[in-house]
């Protein structure tokens, strides 16, 4: 990626993700109706995003768009990550983890690893390495039927993590589990992301799950959808559930009131 | 135990069944011994191990088992290799399936061993001809099953393999379209197999070396003993192909029974 040089001021962190004037209509959408529109969005290298929405806004589309799954109809989409023969610049998170049924737990984790330029005993380490740091060694063994929820969910996450991208996209990966497990798996992906230094982009419906992870919050809102809302948390982690509620409830307002603007006034 | 209705489980199913064949060998054993049924209809149970001693020691059992396996795994071998790829190609590629779709419309409802006179034709009472009338039947069911197996593939494994670098073309094929269609494309290959032991009997008696053929000499003379050696010889081949090819599904499908 050949970045023009310009003399930013030190405080300004580097980015990652450049999103600029981006556009996206489905093709198969005879209606051409625009999803996503006049997107502007930078995300700065090695922090935690959030990206909150309602239902069928576009969230998802944004990331299938940012992870290159989606071409944009209009814009730019530029991913500032060095390209590697050993790593992938980004990796998505699925909400239902989407693991193949006939690989067991290590072969699923090396899933995205045989892409890359490693030797079977560098793939067989990376994916032991990336199941640890999960929580999932001893499963390593296992077929995904074999599995709960939440470890499939950990499977994902480290399938994600194992080709060590600079750029991590999880599209509501913990929305499918009960309240424990999720609270669990929020605070082993702060341990992650805080241990890789991995950039995250994070689509969530779940203001307090956003509050709580993110060091920025970015709401979408209107048809097309655009940014509407941001919000910087600076507050170090680890944070107190109870004690973000005022942050909450100025996402909320944001939400509502666009969701009434998207509405038509 | 008294409590249970009369058309309750037994409790001894498999002393039953045992039973059950023995009355049914020893009932037909004696209308033939006592000439209720002449043995040039019906050979007594009792003379077919003796045929088999006989079909062994000079040599024919073994020669047209040979021959049958020979063909019959030639035609099951190619027919079910064409019928996959032909049949996933047609999922895979819009293009080729509009242009095999009248082709295929045309040539399907033809039943295989209606091709038994071209294959003679062509071919001549030959291993090939009777290879090529298996082959037919067998492509056929391996066509429709790998076509739908392959149509039913996740779509969201193909956008899974995308996202991690793993999208092209072969890549897809290999890593996930064929694993996940795998369980549908081995079905499609084990009825395959039941269906090429019957088109292996038909081309036979067609005069191609083999089974079929040693059956429709046994019919000449009226050696029902040998007639009824080679029909329990076919089922044995065909129970033991798919005992084997079970074998092989329950080991290479483990993942669908967790
Ligand atoms: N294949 C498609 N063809 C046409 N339109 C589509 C397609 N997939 C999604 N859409 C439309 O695109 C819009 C955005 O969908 P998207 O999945 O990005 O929403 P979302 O914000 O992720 O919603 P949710 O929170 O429910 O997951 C929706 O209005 C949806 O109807
Ligand atoms: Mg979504």
């Amino acid at each position: 990626m050949d970045t023009p040089v310009t003399k930013a001021p030190p405080a300004a962190p580097e980015a990652i993700v450049k999103l600029q004037g981006l556009a996206f209509a489905h093709p198969n959408d005879t209606s051409g109706r625009n999803v996503l529109a006049g997107l502007d969005l930078v995300l700065p290298r090695g922090g935690f995003t959030a990206v909150v929405g309602p239902s069928g806004v576009g969230k998802s589309t944004l990331l299938r768009v940012v992870a290159g799954l989606a071409r944009p109809s209009a814009g730019e989409v530029r991913l500032l990550a060095r390209p590697r023969p050993d790593r992938r610049p980004a990796a998505l998170v699925f909400q239902d983890a989407r693991l193949m049924p006939w690989r067991q737990v290590a072969a699923n984790v090396a899933f995205g690893l045989e892409g890359l330029h490693l030797s079977a005993a560098e793939r067989r380490r990376r994916a032991q390495e990336a199941l640890a740091l999960v929580g999932l060694a001893a499963e390593a063994d296992k077929w995904p039927a074999q599995l709960s929820g939440g470890q499939r969910q950990r499977v994902g996450l480290a399938r994600a993590l194992a080709v060590e991208p600079d750029l991590l996209l999880m599209d509501e990966p913990f929305s499918a589990l009960d309240a424990i497990t999720r609270h669990t798996l929020q605070d082993e992906l702060l341990r992650v992301w805080q241990k890789t230094g991995a950039s995250v982009l994070f689509v969530t419906h779940d203001l307090d799950e956003a509050a709580y992870l993110a060091d920025r919050v970015v709401v979408l809102g209107g048809t097309p959808a655009r940014v509407v809302h941001e919000l910087t948390l600076d507050m170090p982690h680890p944070r107190l559930r109870g004690a973000l509620a005022e942050e909450v409830a100025g996402l909320r307002r944001a939400l509502e009131q666009n969701f009434v603007g998207g509405a038509g006034i | 135990m008294k409590d249970l209705p009369a058309g309750g489980p037994p409790r001894y199913p498999v002393l039953l069944s045992a039973a059950g064949l023995a009355i049914f060998l020893g009932v037909w054993e004696a209308t033939v011994r006592t000439g209720l049924l002449p043995p040039a209809w019906v050979p007594a149970p009792s003379a077919v191990p003796l045929a088999l001693v006989r079909e062994i020691r000079n040599g024919i059992w073994i020669t047209a088992v040979g021959d049958s396996l020979s063909h019959y795994a030639t035609g099951v071998i190619i027919g079910s290799l064409l019928g996959i790829t032909v049949g996933a190609a047609v999922a895979l590629l819009p293009r080729f399936d509009a242009a095999q779709a009248w082709v295929a419309r045309l040539l399907r409802p033809i039943p295989p061993l209606a091709w038994i006179p071209f294959a003679l034709i062509w071919f001549g009472a030959s291993q090939t001809a009777a290879a090529f009338i298996i082959g037919v039947g067998v492509f056929w069911l391996n066509y429709f099953a790998s076509q739908s197996a392959v149509r039913a593939v996740d779509s969201g494994l193909i956008e899974l393999a995308a996202a991690f670098g793993q999208g092209g073309f072969f890549r897809r094929l290999w890593k996930v379209v064929l694993p996940a269609a795998s369980p549908g494309i081995f079905s499609g290959v084990r009825s395959g197999l039941g269906q090429g032991w019957m088109a292996v009997v038909a081309a036979e008696l067609f005069g191609i070396p083999g089974v079929g053929q040693r059956m429709t000499e046994a019919a000449g003379v009226l050696a029902t003993d040998v007639l009824v050696l080679y029909m329990l010889t076919i089922a044995l081949l065909y129970g033991l192909t798919d005992f084997l090819f079970e074998l092989i599904t329950n080991r290479a499908m483990a993942w669908t029974r967790q």
